[in-house]
């Protein structure tokens, strides 16, 4: 029953297994949607769907599937009228076919898609009506049930769009964020970063493991009675700031910087790991969402005063600028730059840490001059290729000593 | 039924949510709850055992736990010491395994409901160390060579806070529900649930107020349901009236707790 539901769920995105399927056929059986669509509607959800971001898509996904099937009760008088005093004598759609009785033959001739277009329409206005609307609106602000347009554009988000010009792509919902994607194959990178360990005991964490060396020494001294000495286990001590250039250019490499993202996210050895966001270029204020919207930020320099210098810095992005932007102190696009140029911004980021490496996921190879703020930023700090070889040696250059 | 979960007189629940529950209940799964801070998810817990007239046993994560602790815990230091000293009953290893929350839930005669409070917290694994007792109800003890097994499925209501990413293979187990912001309608009748003579005009107000401050865009941290409850408790003591609620924010430290807020809403509210 309904398996073309379940395809239609994963072909919207949904990772749906088969156990979940089953689950949903026993609820069923067991008849706990007491033959209505819209308890089908949230009992399916509740099963299937395990996180609000995907709200969306099951909601598309259940459209796409159901969206000829109305239920009595969700057919508004109003839409009775309308149906009764039309032609529907071609309608091919069951729910049309099943209300044919109800026509009493006073019809003009109306064209078939015209009606079918008004029925479908009339429809989607009593669900979001009968509904109250938020029913059908997935937590992240999505449209309603019915109203596909809007959603199409935030399915497909970011990824494979080729804009490039900054103010094309503002206001544009082409970020995502980072973390809602999620990405499979991204162990080689979680193994790059397996590298930046630091092992310590004097860290302020609770003595939990036994120290068998000591409690034998201290035993032994004791004359034989047991006397247990208890020890910090060893941790590590690295803390991490990423810094994620956002902006326009970046756009073609976001499913890359997913997956560095998720690998960061998923070693969860480090001490402490910070994540901020840039448009193109460090200035006064860093954003704390990839979509870099105003307001949503923390000064550069709160940054400068509250993580100390012994976290390693990795800033990714792809150096790709015009000159202005780099060296004016008005190019910035976006959010206030505090009086400094985005170039006095990474001065003050190279003074202030000890480590700091860029990754690059589109760095010219070998000496590129024309290339002026990749070239300049270069100069700056060590940049590396955004490949797990190029995370590789960054990790290595920011655990060594000089 | 008995076994229906329904609004209790401190607790309004949305109908989804009953209906998630229930749904749990009837097909012996966790039911994962998910939403802002301050939405319930704890109470829920709470409310549900209250519902039911069962036993509620609470399992807080912090960052430290791990899978075992709700299992159970050999205390070999102990056995250590008391082995050193003669004490009666060291050769019974079973004499020092304690239970955790899981295992006394299993243990219980009853059924119990079973709370494993922002799961989110603890580290990433952990939820996958618990699939097969979460699935099969049972654990097995080592040292004692014993199963332990639940002699009634416990209710397993399991909150998070969406801090990590939960594993797939646990995910697939649960039946999820994300409780959504309240809107003003229910709200205002959460807030009766509290204070049920609360009065009218001071409600309305305070609730207009308060949805303004979480429409502000800059806002960092919007004010939950829980610190509305407050602010108005507060609004009620301090014998404040009605019409000053909007003009002069008495006591908005209650719902709005950073400095850089407080700044944005007094601006954008006067």
């Amino acid at each position: 029953m309904f398996v073309n539901f379940f395809y239609t769920c994963k072909a919207k995105g949904l990772n749906i297994t088969l156990s979940e399927w089953l689950t949903l056929q026993e609820a069923l059986d067991k008849g706990l949607c007491e033959s209505s669509l819209t308890n089908f509607y949230y009992l399916a959800r509740m099963i299937l769907v395990k996180s609000e971001t995907d709200f969306d898509k099951f909601d598309m996904a259940f459209e796409e599937t159901f969206k000829g099937i109305a239920s009595e009760n969700e057919i508004s008088k109003n839409m009775m009228r309308w149906l009764d005093k039309s032609e529907l004598i071609e309608m091919v759609d069951e729910e049309e076919r099943f209300r044919m009785n109800e026509q009493d033959g006073l019809f003009h001739d109306l064209d078939k898609d015209e009606v079918e277009a008004k029925f479908k329409e009339k429809l989607r206005d009593q669900d979001s009506e009968h509904n109250g609307g938020s029913f059908w609106i997935g937590s992240m602000g999505k449209t309603s049930f019915g109203n596909m347009g809007g959603n199409m554009g935030g399915i497909r988000v970011g990824g494979q769009t080729g804009y490039q010009s900054a103010f094309q792509v503002i206001g544009a919902r082409k970020y995502r964020d980072f973390r809602d994607d999620r990405m499979l194959d991204n162990r080689q990178f979680q193994l790059a970063f397996r590298k930046l360990r630091q092992f310590s005991t004097r860290l302020d964490i609770p003595k939990t493991e036994l120290d068998i060396d000591e409690t034998i020494d201290k035993t032994c001294n004791n004359g034989g009675c047991l006397q247990i000495v208890m020890g910090k286990p060893r941790k590590n001590a690295v803390k991490l700031l990423l810094l994620m250039d956002s902006g326009g250019t970046m756009i073609p490499f976001s499913s890359l910087l997913n997956e560095l993202f998720q690998a960061v996210h998923k070693s969860n050895h480090y001490k402490d790991v910070k994540t901020y966001y840039f448009h193109n270029c460090i200035y006064s204020k860093l954003y704390k969402t990839p979509e870099c919207e105003n307001g949503e930020w923390i000064d550069t320099e709160w940054m400068f005063r509250n993580l100390d210098s012994d976290y390693k810095v990795i800033v990714v992005g792809d150096a790709a600028m015009a000159p202005e932007e780099l060296y004016s102190a008005t190019g910035n696009y976006r959010g206030p730059n505090g009086g400094l140029s985005g170039w006095e911004w990474l001065l003050l980021l190279k003074r202030h840490y000890k480590k700091v490496v860029w990754l690059n996921p589109k760095m010219a190879p070998g000496h590129a001059p024309w290339r002026e703020a990749e070239t300049a930023i270069k100069g700056l700090f060590p940049m590396y290729k955004l490949t797990v070889d190029g995370l590789n040696q960054a990790m290595m250059k920011l655990m060594l000593n000089k | 039924m008995s076994n229906q979960f329904t609004s209790t007189g401190e607790y309004v629940a949305s109908e989804q949510l009953m209906a998630s529950v229930n749904v749990a209940i009837a097909l012996q799964k966790p039911l994962l709850i998910k939403g802002e801070p301050g939405t319930g998810k704890t109470m829920l817990a709470q409310a549900v055992s209250r519902s039911l007239g069962k036993k509620l046993i609470i399992w807080n994560i912090k960052s430290t736990t791990k899978a075992q602790d709700g299992l159970y815990m050999y205390d070999t230091i102990q056995r250590l010491y008391d082995g050193q000293f003669g004490e009666a009953g060291v050769d019974d290893i079973a004499h020092y395994i304690k239970l955790g929350k899981l295992g006394e839930a299993f243990e219980s005669e009853e059924q119990v409901i079973l709370l494993i409070d922002e799961i989110d917290k603890a580290d990433l694994e952990f939820p996958n160390d618990l699939l097969w007792e979460l699935d099969q109800m049972e654990f097995y003890i080592h040292e004692t060579k014993r199963t332990v097994k639940a002699k009634q499925r416990p209710i397993v209501i399991i909150t998070s806070n969406a801090e990590k990413e939960l594993p797939d293979a646990f995910l697939r187990r649960c039946i999820f529900h994300y409780i959504d912001f309240p809107d003003e309608a229910l709200m205002e009748e959460i807030v009766k649930t509290h204070y049920p003579n609360v009065e009218e005009n001071l409600l309305k107000n305070a609730m207009d107020v308060f949805y303004g401050i979480r429409s502000l865009k800059d806002i960092r941290k919007k004010p939950s349901t829980s610190e509305l409850i407050d602010w108005i408790n507060a609004l009620q003591i301090g014998g404040i009236s009605a019409d000053k609620i909007k003009s002069e924010l008495p006591f908005v430290g209650v719902i709005v707790k950073k400095d850089e807020d407080l700044e944005i809403v007094r601006q954008k509210l006067d």
